[in-house]
């Protein structure tokens, strides 16, 4: 079984049933088991969990990490990784911060959101292009670019943290319009399903699953592979930059620890959902019970009482354990 | 130390298949194949492209593992796990592509594999052991060689020569095992008459010493040295016949599975082009493979391009349709202006290329009929950046309908279509567009004898609408049968332009000379 589900259900089939059972393959359901399983034993475990109070507290959680695993999971769908999301989004919150200290008087808020969405855009373009012109492996430059945007970002922060208060960012990602849940949980949704519709029914979404599906097919039928590259990574600094305006409105501050537990958690929730890392399966759609599982295992460890190092070999673990129960389907797409 | 010093007697089973099965995933390649080979004695195995020998080999050498069935070899059960067991038990394989190390001596090839046999005190190897081996091959083998020489010193035949020495007799010399067995994968393909002969008599001289399975498509040569020839066809055996009984017309019948139509290249609809406007102009095009290649292609006219596997044929294919670059050189298509050749803008201008290797560069295997079909035509479905499922899956219906694609529908995995049928999709994705130049690399590799008409009356089709194609192949009967005009390649070079007009088609022996180097080793 392959992890396209969206195109693949055999046509011959119709009706609901069949079509429940046309995506019922292991890939799919495999982590809302898991999800199921996890909420199960922490609701047992601690009193805590199962709350509104600790519902809204994971809900804001995973919308940052859902919006910075959208673009991430593009690019993984092409076959290559981006591992400078945190650190974009480390360096968007940063600048951004700083901006709003330097013109204090003016009421920049609402700007705060092109100006995250098109610096990460120009982030990742800045990814791209070396990946593609330089024909470098996708995973050593943003390994280098991760450093380098760090570096820029903590050496603007100089150490501190950057506290700041504005009406604007409560009502963008605090304020509960429906009841107990955060409004950066329903940006977070609307992101996510724009991000279903480019990836299955844009000319982007296609080229960038044939490209992870069969670059050389792609190259022989005149698809202009390289732009496309680019564009993936552009889209993947695109919403790690608006990640980190919405976590810096969410936390009302801006650390050097920002983003820092991003580079795991985008990589672990997107193969945690099923996507494949050698590219060509799975899908955007996908994520989001990935961001589902990272968020509800991180906090539930925390509710239990599981340190944060512990906490981390754990999450290691389940990263690792997802990618080895999606390996088959891999051998599956390379056998023939 | 050999497992297996037995030695078997002339005229006794030395290997016995039977009732072999193989699918790759829901495709059936072999179906209930059951055939003897008796020690010291010459199999033809013939067949279409995609008939399952090529599976049948790759299972005797371990290379595949059969899902029924049993062998036994020498009396014993016999299911290697890699070729490396195959091959310790006295089975080897000649490929057509040659397996010599060029720039090592003839008598280190001769040992290549087994070279633990030479090594003293765990690290010295003994030359001098190794020479007296492979000198003793060489002479019991009849062949005048030096093995002192490095293999690349020898032309190809006499290569070919020291390589079936050695799949014949190193056996016996290095490991003990008298009578081998020895699989032939269309060894004379690219072999002349005069070194077809010098093969054919090599072949009957090593007899003595081995028993061999032949694949050739030359059926001539099959029924004059085969002591009996098994034929298949989509997998199963379609026939067991002596020489005497396989005329020609016969072995047609039975790989085809119908009397081969009359003209199986529909050569009455090839086109007259001489008046016809050229579409597409090639000049001084050069790569690292070739260099300085210019020729001109009309509209309607097939443009057949042959040569060896080292000839450059491949290469320049990939450079004139613009996938790999071109160092220098134009490519000109219609009234369009002179270019350095490149897919993306070709593909617009309306080219169209079909490369050679189908699960690598043709189809994504997991990926729907209906988006490998689409792949070169964003500029179709998605217009305006939004891509139309619906147009697609209409599009891809039609061509099911269209171009025959058994068990085909809009939905399902390429991977599960056989190879004609993928090759069909690969194909029509290319004719949904507005085309005025194909460029075909071995458009019916891995296609089974059907499909390989249908892919032939489309290529004919498309002529009458004034199509230019490109065709680029291996297959001399295919490139003889199709087009008008042959170029002949060699080592990067057109070294032949051969017409091909309906009423005069060249032979295979008036192509060959032109496609071997013309100073041979003596």
């Amino acid at each position: 079984m392959n992890g396209n589900d969206q195109i693949m259900i055999n046509p011959t089939r119709s009706g609901l049933l069949h079509r429940i059972a046309g995506v019922a393959d292991r890939g799919t359901w495999l982590p809302v088991g898991v999800f199921v399983a996890l909420v199960a034993i922490f609701s047992f475990a601690s009193p805590a969990f199962f709350t509104w109070r600790n519902f809204a507290a994971t809900t804001g959680e995973a919308a940052t990490l859902l919006i910075a695993s959208l673009g991430a999971t593009f690019v993984i769908l092409m076959g290559s990784i981006d591992l400078s999301v945190g650190a974009v989004v480390l360096l968007v919150g940063t600048t951004t911060v700083a901006g709003l200290k330097l013109f204090q008087g003016a009421d920049l808020g609402p700007l705060t959101i092109p100006f995250g969405a098109f610096l990460g855009a120009a982030l990742g373009a800045f990814n791209g292009a070396i990946i593609v012109f330089g024909r470098i492996p996708s995973f050593v430059v943003t390994l280098g670019s991760l450093s380098v945007f760090t570096g820029i970002a903590l050496s603007i922060l100089a150490g501190a943290t950057i506290m700041f208060d504005s009406p604007f960012f409560d009502v963008l990602s605090l304020r509960q319009t429906i009841p107990h849940l955060p409004n950066i949980a329903l940006w977070a949704l609307l992101l996510w399903l724009i991000s279903i519709f480019v990836g299955a029914r844009t000319r982007f979404g296609r080229f960038v699953m044939l490209i992870g599906g069969g670059e050389q097919v792609a190259r022989t039928a005149g698809i202009p592979v390289d732009r496309y590259k680019i564009y993936g990574f552009t889209v993947s600094g695109l919403t790690a930059g608006l990640a980190g305006i919405f976590a810096m409105s969410r936390l009302g501050a801006v650390g050097p620890s920002l983003g820092g537990d991003l580079l795991l958690n985008t990589l672990g929730a997107i193969v945690v959902g099923g996507t494949s890392l050698a590219g060509g399966a799975g899908g955007v759609q996908r994520t989001f019970i990935g961001v589902a599982i990272i968020t509800v295992l991180s906090n539930g460890l925390n509710l239990v009482g599981v340190g944060p190092y512990w906490q981390l070999v754990i999450k290691g673990f389940v990263v690792i354990g997802a990618v080895l129960v999606s390996q088959d389907r891999i051998a599956n797409l390379i056998v023939k | 130390m050999t497992p297996m010093a037995s030695e078997a007697n002339p005229g006794s089973e030395l290997l016995a298949v039977s009732r072999l099965a193989k699918s790759y995933g829901p495709i059936r390649i072999l179906h209930d194949v059951s055939l003897n080979v008796p020690t010291r004695s010459i199999v033809g195995l013939v067949g279409e492209n995609g008939a399952g020998k090529t599976t049948l080999f790759n299972i005797l050498t371990g290379l595949a593992r059969p899902d029924g069935g049993a062998m036994l070899y020498r009396g014993r059960p016999y299911a290697p796990r890699s070729y490396g067991e195959a091959f310790s038990l006295g089975v080897s394989r000649v490929f057509q592509e040659q397996s010599l190390i060029l720039n090592v001596p003839v008598y280190e090839n001769m040992a290549l594999s087994q070279e633990r046999r030479f090594t003293r005190f765990g690290q010295f190897v003994d030359r001098g052991a190794m020479i007296r081996v492979a000198e003793a091959i060489v002479e019991e083998a009849g062949l005048d060689v030096d093995v002192r020489r490095n293999a690349g010193a020898y032309d190809f035949s006499r290569r070919q020569a020291i390589e079936i020495a050695r799949a014949c007799l190193a056996p016996k010399h290095l490991m003990g095992i008298e009578d081998p067995l020895v699989l032939l994968d269309e060894p004379t393909s690219a072999l002349d008459q005069q070194d077809e002969t010098a093969f054919l008599d090599l072949l009957a001289r090593m007899k003595r010493h081995a028993s061999f399975v032949f694949v050739s498509h030359r059926l001539t040569e099959v029924r004059a040295i085969c002591d009996s020839i098994v034929v298949m066809k989509d997998g199963r055996i379609s026939g067991l016949l002596t020489p005497v009984e396989a005329d020609e017309k016969t072995l047609h019948g039975l790989m085809v599975g119908r009397e081969r139509a009359e003209d199986y290249y529909h050569t009455d609809e090839q086109r007259d082009v001489s008046g016809e406007p050229v579409t597409y102009r090639v000049r001084e095009l050069s790569s690292t493979e070739f260099s300085g290649i210019s020729f001109e292609v009309r509209a309607g006219e097939v443009l057949g391009i042959g040569g060896l596997l080292d000839s450059g044929k491949a290469a320049l294919g990939k450079a004139v349709a613009g996938v790999r670059p071109a160092k220098s050189g134009t490519v000109t298509l219609a009234s369009g202006a002179p270019q350095r050749p490149s897919i993306r803008r070709l593909v617009r201008e309306g080219l169209g290329y079909v490369p050679a290797e189908r699960l690598v560069e043709g189809i994504v295997p997991g990926f729907s009929l209906a988006m490998n079909l689409s792949l070169p035509s964003a500029d179709k479905y998605s217009p305006y950046g939004i891509w139309r499922t619906d147009l697609e899956k209409s599009a891809a219906r039609d061509a099911v309908q269209q171009f025959g694609i058994r068990s085909g529908s809009p939905a399902i995995p390429m991977r599960n279509l056989s190879g004609g049928n993928q090759q069909k999709v690969v194909l029509a994705r290319w004719l949904q567009r507005d085309l005025r130049m194909l460029v075909l690399d071995n458009p019916t590799r891995g296609v089974d004898a059907g499909a390989k008409e249908e892919i032939y009356q489309h290529i004919r089709k498309l002529t009458a609408q004034g199509v230019g194609v490109i065709l680029i192949t291996d297959e001399l009967a295919e490139l003889i049968g199709l087009a008008n005009r042959i170029l002949i390649m060699q080592r990067g070079a057109v070294v032949a332009e051969i017409p091909a007009p309906p009423a005069g088609k060249p032979t295979e022996h008036d192509l060959i000379p032109h496609m071997l180097p013309s100073t041979r080793a003596a």
